[in-house]
């Protein structure tokens, strides 16, 4: 079966002549194309609903008239993933987070509720789990990324709540199993934590450093804090990208006497055992690069380990592009994301390849960016660039990397940092009023009350 | 990352909902309070109630106190200038609130005093 049967595909002299038809309205610069509606017949599908895919949605429908706008996302449920960690720290009910994705999809369009398995870059068609496909002339994908579990030996999501496991990222069901988790721990009055980073490039990477800050902090409220052991284990040097922030952060451990163990990947888990396999991986490996991930690579032998006992432990899985993404023409084949991230580039967020398809989100390849913040700064970018690349136009927008991170450092207080991958990571902060190297009460409120409605608004294309 | 006036307005579409039934609790009794004072006579330059101002004055106070703890957090990680300036702009509103709100009362209590 094939959607959108009735509509011719597009070559590229074809979709030139589509923008010569869009009208003058869309010949004026970035500014003017954000306010201006362009009519169009182009066949656009976005993969993934979520905050990206959401936004792109909302955009395109607002700016395009006469687009076949489809969008591919399976589920039901819109989550506010940014809200996880607050649940796992047991300041937020897990349903604070969830909206219904049909309170945010805009009229008009299609949407496909089942999952994507495959894209065919070069016939322009997306492959449905039904059999069917979905052929467009332009291409967002918007997938998010896929969690590797598996490539820690005897971890699997299903694990996470039981036997001292907890994991943030898997699901709101895992980020509130992980609170479960937690409090296990902390009834127990003591002992060994271990808290983890990937070797690659995370989504929301603050999240494992949250996680430590915010248990930290429960701690502390038992009184007991001399009975319970902290360990943060990263594979690289670095806690964070932000030069200022990752020498605060290895400060901050150091005066609360989280133990920082450098160049540990953690390897393999054994439930039952409650321990934990790290592989040394040494500072002239790769894995402290952070984005020269090899799937090839998690291999561990001749590599040195060390078993360590823990309580309670905090896993970030390796994550990368979801499977049919990284089979697809669409992956990176050189480069530091080769074989693991969507081919763009990072600041017109266009496929290097395939100037139909463009990205954004979790899924490509980036230095930093996998945040809602990101998204929201991207998904201009993306409409502009898009609306030009239809309309036959050299690309108007350029996505600066702007990300921010509302770094909690303890229950009641954050830091909110913004910054750009641009000029070595320079902090971009929206408020003047702000200062992301303080941390402050404002923030915290900012984290606790404000985020989520801007992240609504985002997904409706407001901001 | 710049908000416009529209993106603002779009944002707090989303905050104040959760709010609204609060928001208009606290808005109806204030208007209540004015009203009904205001129809038995009340004006707020004729009448003088110290009691009313101490109590308004500590709400304002205790908001230091209870307000970071509503949020989750504590008076001690109020650190910031801009930290301290919401949270006295808060407890000025809260102090401001319930003057308006008890001043008409206690004159409804106590009847007119003029001094």
């Amino acid at each position: 079966m094939t959607r959108h049967l009735e509509s011719p595909r597009l070559g590229r002299r074809q979709l030139l002549k589509l923008g010569i038809g869009a009208g003058a309205a869309g010949l004026v610069p970035l500014t003017g194309l954000a306010a201006n509606t362009v009519t169009t017949q182009a066949r656009i599908v976005i993969l993934g609903g979520g905050a990206a895919g959401m936004a792109m949605a909302n955009r395109l429908a607002m700016r395009l008239s006469g687009a076949r706008i489809t969008v591919v996302e399976p589920r039901e449920l819109h989550h506010y993933q940014p809200g996880w960690t607050l649940v796992a720290a047991g300041v937020w009910q897990p349903d604070r987070t969830l909206r219904a994705n049909a309170d945010f999809m805009p009229r008009g369009i299609d949407w496909i509720r089942q999952p994507a398995v495959g894209v065919d870059a070069e016939l322009r068609r997306v492959s449905l789990a039904d059999g069917s496909v979905a052929e467009y002339d332009f291409l967002v994908v918007a997938t998010g990324l896929q969690l590797n579990y598996h490539l820690i030996d005897g971890m699997s999501p299903e694990l996470i709540g039981r036997h001292g496991i907890g994991s943030v990222y898997a699901s709101l069901e895992a980020a509130t199993r992980t609170r479960d988790a937690i409090d296990t721990w902390l009834g127990q009055g003591g002992g060994q934590g271990l808290f983890t980073a990937a070797p690659t490039p995370v989504k929301c990477a603050g999240a494992p450093l949250k996680m430590a800050f915010t248990t930290l902090s429960r701690i502390k409220d038992t009184g007991r804090r001399d009975a319970f052991n902290l360990d943060y284990l990263t594979p690289g040097t670095a806690l964070f990208s932000q030069p200022w922030i990752n020498d605060f952060l290895k400060q901050r451990f150091d005066d609360e006497g989280i133990r920082r163990r450098h160049y540990y990947r953690l390897s393999a888990i054994d439930p039952g055992a409650k321990q934990a396999e790290f592989t040394f991986i040494g500072p002239a490996s790769e894995f402290t690069s952070h984005h020269e991930l090899r799937q090839e690579e998690f291999g561990r032998e001749g590599e040195m380990t060390e078993v360590i006992d823990y309580d309670f432990i905090h896993v970030v899985p390796p994550m990368s592009a979801p499977d049919f993404i990284r089979e697809s023409d669409l992956i990176a084949r050189l480069g530091p994301f080769r074989g693991e991230w969507l081919d763009t580039d990072i600041h017109t967020l266009q496929h290097n390849h395939y100037p139909e398809v463009f990205g954004i989100g979790d899924v490509i390849g980036a230095p930093i960016n996998k945040t809602a913040a990101s998204v929201k700064a991207q998904a201009p970018v993306v409409e502009a660039n898009l609306v030009a690349q239809l309309q036959g136009q050299a690309l108007p927008a350029r996505h600066n990397g702007y990300t921010s991170c509302p770094l909690i450092t303890d229950i009641g207080k954050a830091m909110l940092v913004e910054f750009g991958y641009d000029n070595d990571m320079a902090f971009l902060p929206s408020f003047s009023f702000i200062d992301p190297k303080e941390e402050s009460w404002a923030a915290w409120v900012l984290k606790d009350y404000l985020l989520q409605p801007a992240y609504y608004a985002m997904l409706e294309g407001r901001v | 990352m710049q908000f416009s006036l529209a993106g603002i307005l779009a944002v707090l579409s989303h905050a104040i909902p959760p709010f609204l039934p609060l928001i208009l609790a606290i808005l109806a009794l204030l208007v209540l309070a004015q009203l009904v004072g205001r129809l038995r006579g009340y004006r707020f330059t004729d009448y003088h109630c110290r009691p009313a101002a101490i109590v308004a004055l500590l709400a304002g106070v205790s908001t230091l106190w209870w307000l970071p703890r509503l949020t989750g957090s504590q008076l001690a990680f109020v650190a910031t200038a801009t930290d301290w300036a919401a949270l006295v702009a808060a407890a000025l509103g809260v102090a401001l609130l319930t003057w308006l709100v008890l001043h008409p009362l206690s004159y409804l209590v106590r009847g007119p005093r003029r001094h």
